[in-house]
């Protein structure tokens, strides 16, 4: 009932990989797109919970997002708070605003969604329209670079460090989480939630914790993100950026937090990448994600796990059909 | 036959389906330590009966007491949390999880550790996961299963998932289990290991109420039996009343005989 080594294994890998990524690429820009590549990792492991573990389908996740980004903004800026201070407060923020969300928790599928979606409409319109505070269309400037300690985080690479580190620690922490009494309830209300119902399982109250874990980790990446870009819009903050985020999820694998890191690298950095095919962009950027969905439901972790199997079966299997062609 | 004797306690319980009156004014007494079988032909009620017992249908008329206290208004989960367990005619597993994971669901919500426990692996977490282990090993060596611990229950045998379904509902221990036919689809051999093991659960202390149309199974191992027909209580007594009852034959056989026995066997 432990995670399995496997999972712990792809873990640090990953983050040993992130960690060291610096000293493969010591690129102001390549540091900028990691950096956003760990903020959209923390997005796309919100909703993984959500959607992957207790079967919850959001596309609102940019509503918490952007009240984690303009909360964390405004306390650094106008309030004078410290940077790490506001981090986690606005992980409050997004937690407390998704407690709006508890009474529609009890809703399935679509209509889940669709109300998810309705609560990030109006999230945007308050962004958008409450000048005084957002700055409005015009957006919020003059975002202070973030302060450890009354250190500033100017080198691109410190930055990049400290974002991967929360992003790393918020993936342990979902392992964790996964893998005890809790995650195993919420994997048990996804599959039959009549079963759990009859062993006792307070499905209604499971799903609620899950929506606010999500809000609260959704709501620190903004404070990351207000204080990568250092201006804020409330066009960042749209129901496109939600689709990006289950973009992510499904293309990485729905269920495997490895896979909602994988989309999240695979939907921020692929755009970049294929700026070489100039206009035509975002139609390859599509035609790859039909792709990617033709070739199995497991997205991303789950075509590469089956490679993995593959290639060990392979090299497991004597091979006496070659040494005779060799003879 | 006192209230005072009885560990669950149905009374008057009526259920309606727009005109329909699926379950009309039943009584049952569930003594404790016994099996109570529920009997009858399709569409008497018995699923509904379980289902209103369950908390997941509210009745339209009567009322429920465990151990004496009413539980009438409880939904549920707040019935399985009193100690009300129970299985599924239609097998409802977590088929991606373990079979040791699915009786771990089972003992959740006798357990306590919660999201901080998880993030930190207190002692108290720890000590409480190795707990949650042992009792669903334990649950799954009762129904004979230990060695399918580690496969997901959507891929074991048909058998092993009803015996699974068991295991996760008694692995708390809990007063009473209701068992809603058990024995469909199992071969002769599966059919007298439920009997055996329907006894050992009873002799553990949980009382059973069973819904079955298998009659060799529900004749050697009730206690008691109460038949519905129509939605209403026939009969009442043991196998051996019961299968003496003119009326029950009749419910079962039809008044003409011409199809002997066709229910009762059907299952």
């Amino acid at each position: 009932m432990n995670a399995s080594r496997r999972d712990w294994t792809i873990a640090f890998a990953g983050i040993g990989f992130a960690a060291l990524l610096p000293f493969l690429a010591p690129d102001g820009f390549v540091m900028h797109l990691m950096t956003s590549v760990a903020i959209a990792a923390m997005l796309a492991l919100g909703l993984q919970m959500l959607l992957g573990v207790s079967g919850q389908l959001s596309i609102g996740q940019a509503a918490f997002f952007g009240l984690g980004a303009y909360g964390a903004a405004l306390m650094t800026k106008e309030a004078g708070l410290p940077f790490l201070l506001a981090l986690p407060l606005a992980g409050v923020i997004g937690g407390i605003a998704s407690l709006a969300m508890v009474p529609i928790t009890r809703l399935r599928g679509p209509y889940l969604a669709v109300a998810t979606l309705g609560f990030s409409i109006m999230v945007y319109l308050v962004l958008k329209n409450e000048e005084w505070a957002t700055g409005g269309s015009y957006g919020l400037i003059g975002i202070p670079r973030p302060e450890l300690f009354g250190f500033r985080l100017r080198d691109p690479m410190l930055w990049y460090w400290f974002c991967a580190a929360v992003a790393a620690l918020t993936y342990v922490g979902m392992l964790l989480l996964q893998t005890s009494r809790f995650g195993r309830a919420l994997h048990a209300v996804r599959q039959n939630e009549d079963a759990a119902r009859a062993s006792g399982l307070r499905v209604t109250l499971l799903k609620s914790q899950c929506f606010v874990i999500s809000a609260v980790v959704s709501g620190m990446a903004g404070a990351l993100f207000a204080h990568h870009l250092r201006y804020l819009n409330p066009n960042d903050f749209t129901f496109w950026k939600s689709i990006e985020i289950l973009i992510m999820v499904v293309i990485g694998g729905v269920g495997s937090l490895a896979g909602a890191v994988l989309g999240a690298a695979v939907v921020v950095v692929l755009p970049e990448l294929l700026r070489v095919v100039g206009d035509y962009r975002m139609l390859v950027f599509g035609a790859m994600l039909v792709a990617v969905m033709l070739v199995g439901e497991g997205g991303l972790a789950g075509i590469i796990g089956g490679l993995w199997r593959r290639a060990a079966a392979l090299l497991r299997r004597p091979r006496p059909a070659l040494r005779s062609a060799a003879e | 036959m006192s209230a005072a004797s009885a560990l669950l306690e149905a009374a008057g319980v009526t259920r309606r389906f727009g005109g329909l009156t699926a379950v009309d004014g039943v009584d049952l007494v569930l003594r404790p330590g016994s099996v109570h079988g529920l009997i009858g032909p399709n569409g008497a009620g018995k699923t509904t009966f379980l289902n209103l017992i369950a908390g997941v249908l509210p009745p339209n008329a009567g009322r429920f007491a465990l151990a004496g206290a009413e539980i009438t208004a409880l939904r549920d989960h707040q019935r399985a949390r009193l100690g009300i367990r129970r299985t599924f005619q239609n097998l409802k597993l977590f088929p991606e999880m373990t079979a040791i994971e699915n009786v771990a669901i089972g003992m959740h919500a006798d357990t306590r550790a919660g999201i901080f426990a998880a993030l930190f692996r207190t002692p108290a977490q720890r000590r409480e996961e190795a707990m949650i282990a042992e009792r669903a090993a334990a649950a799954l060596a009762f129904v004979g299963l230990s060695s399918q611990a580690r496969t997901p229950a959507g891929t074991l045998a048909y058998g092993h998932r009803r015996l699974l379904e068991i295991a996760r509902a008694i692995a708390c221990a809990p007063r009473v289990v209701l068992l809603d036919e058990p024995a469909a689809g199992l071969n002769e051999t599966e059919a007298a290991g439920l009997v055996e093991l329907i006894a050992r659960i009873r002799d553990s202390g949980t009382a059973v109420i069973l819904v079955e149309h298998h009659m060799d199974v529900v004749m050697t191992v009730c206690d008691e039996v109460t038949v519905l027909n129509y939605g209403r209580r026939l009969a009442h007594g043991t196998p051996a009343e019961i299968q003496a009852d003119p009326q029950v034959i009749e419910a079962y056989l039809g008044r003409d005989t011409a199809e002997p026995e066709a229910e009762a066997a059907a299952c």
